[in-house]
């Protein structure tokens, strides 16, 4: 576990551990077998997790074989991410939905009501979104869509910063 | 159900490959805007769908590969025209209007929105897991298309004009959306897809004139028994040819290559 600690996202600034990817290790005779989430589908940074993790858990002593396996069941949710992941995150102006907000196989998110108009989603979102930098709340939604599938834009009217979002699923 | 009987294999995989086909298309359709957005931030949005829809047709093509004993890229660039599954929504092109771009991405958000929800009741666990999945990333697919809908109908004289005339001619073709293919009532009857497509079809339409209301736009469509075969059954628009001739052009020069 140690080692994986270690390891960055390669789209995060932080470890594969702190951002909740890691599901099972099992170690038997110096075979290690990996269970790894990907935060999205399909994520395109899936073969370079594992080609670090391979190589890094296969420098260890005794270790002789390195398995890596990309599963969907449980669901990566942006709960996954430890404490410790969220507070670096939010130095590097990226914030995280509130604990326990992520979505569950039980909880499947439902139409809500478009912003465009002036009211409705975009607006609830933003009222209850602290800017990483200077904890306003006095910020908007930019854009869904951001750097990464998995992260969304958002600008603070009061310190005049861009920042990322991280979609909750 | 964690493996599907032989009788119900062909209506299943056509189930999952219409899925998988109309999110190719239609991600390689949004891919058609990156550099050309009209602006930063949607450039970036297309660009991102391409790469959600893309992601998530290749996850439907390796359950379909599962079942077929064949592999995701094989299905996605290997088959014959008439072995796809797509709707006639995914392949008319936009001609690079905006209003048409997010008219259709509208009409499919919405479609594929209730088509997930009832795959996540399939007693077929891999697909329930999947579908649950999905349908998480794509929230913020509808939020986007519905915001702009509403943004250019309220918009100006042009943008609202633009808009009508892009639900007016998008939505007939929409509609085939929910052709019916065969065997679909034996996997509603399985479990494996719940629920029913006149259900859905009302669902949609209400939806969709929620928001065209909002927006103060109108649409006029009635469904009815299609008289012809379209592409659930593997007949295709004139666009199809050249939409999957330019997408398979690397994969027939070089089949299993890698990139």
């Amino acid at each position: 576990m140690d080692v994986l600690l270690t390891i960055p996202d390669p789209e995060m600034p932080i470890s594969i551990v702190d951002l909740g990817l890691i599901e099972d290790v099992q170690i038997q005779s110096g075979c290690v077998s990996i269970d790894v989430l990907p935060t999205f589908v399909g994520c395109p940074a899936l073969p370079m997790i594992a080609d670090d993790i391979t190589r890094k858990v296969g420098q260890l002593e005794d270790v002789e074989n390195v398995e890596v396996r990309f599963i969907y069941d449980p669901p990566w949710t942006v709960d996954r991410i430890s404490e410790t992941g969220r507070l670096s995150l939010k130095t590097h102006g990226v914030t995280v939905p509130e604990p326990g907000s992520g979505a569950t196989k039980l909880d499947v998110p439902g139409h809500q009501h478009p912003g465009g108009g002036g009211e409705g989603s975009v607006e609830l979102r933003t009222s209850a979104l602290p800017c990483p930098f200077c904890d306003s709340r006095d910020t908007k939604l930019e854009s869904q869509f951001g750097p990464t599938r998995c992260r969304m834009m958002y600008y603070c009217n009061a310190c005049k910063n861009t920042f990322e979002h991280m979609k909750k699923v | 159900m964690q493996s599907i009987p032989d009788n119900l294999k062909p209506p299943f995989t056509d189930l999952l490959l219409a899925i998988a086909d109309d999110k190719l298309m239609l991600g390689h359709r949004n891919s058609d805007w990156t550099g050309l957005g009209p602006i930063l931030e949607e450039d970036i949005a297309f660009s991102s769908l391409a790469q959600d829809e893309i992601a998530h047709a290749s996850a439907f093509y390796e359950l379909a590969g599962e079942l077929l004993g064949t592999s995701s890229d094989e299905l996605a660039f290997g088959r014959t025209p008439e072995e796809y599954r797509c709707a006639a929504i995914v392949e008319v092109p936009d001609d690079f209007d905006w209003a048409s771009a997010i008219c259709r991405q509208f009409f499919c958000d919405e479609y594929d929105m209730l088509r997930l929800k009832r795959m996540t009741i399939s007693n077929y666990t891999p697909l329930a897991n999947l579908a649950g999945r999905i349908l998480a990333e794509e929230q913020v697919h509808i939020e986007h298309s519905e915001e702009w809908v509403v943004r250019l109908g309220r918009g100006t004289h042009e943008a609202r004009q633009r808009m009508q005339k892009a639900i007016d001619r998008l939505a007939p073709i929409a509609l085939w959306l929910f052709e019916p293919f065969d065997g679909l009532k034996s996997l509603i009857d399985a479990g494996l897809y719940p629920g029913s497509d006149f259900d859905m079809y009302d669902t949609w339409t209400t939806r969709i004139q929620d928001i065209l209301e909002k927006a103060e736009l109108t649409m006029h469509v009635e469904i009815g028994e299609p008289d012809d075969k379209g592409g659930r059954r593997g007949v295709h628009t004139e666009h199809f040819e050249p939409l999957l001739n330019d997408m398979c052009e690397v994969y027939r020069i070089e089949p299993g290559v890698a990139w």
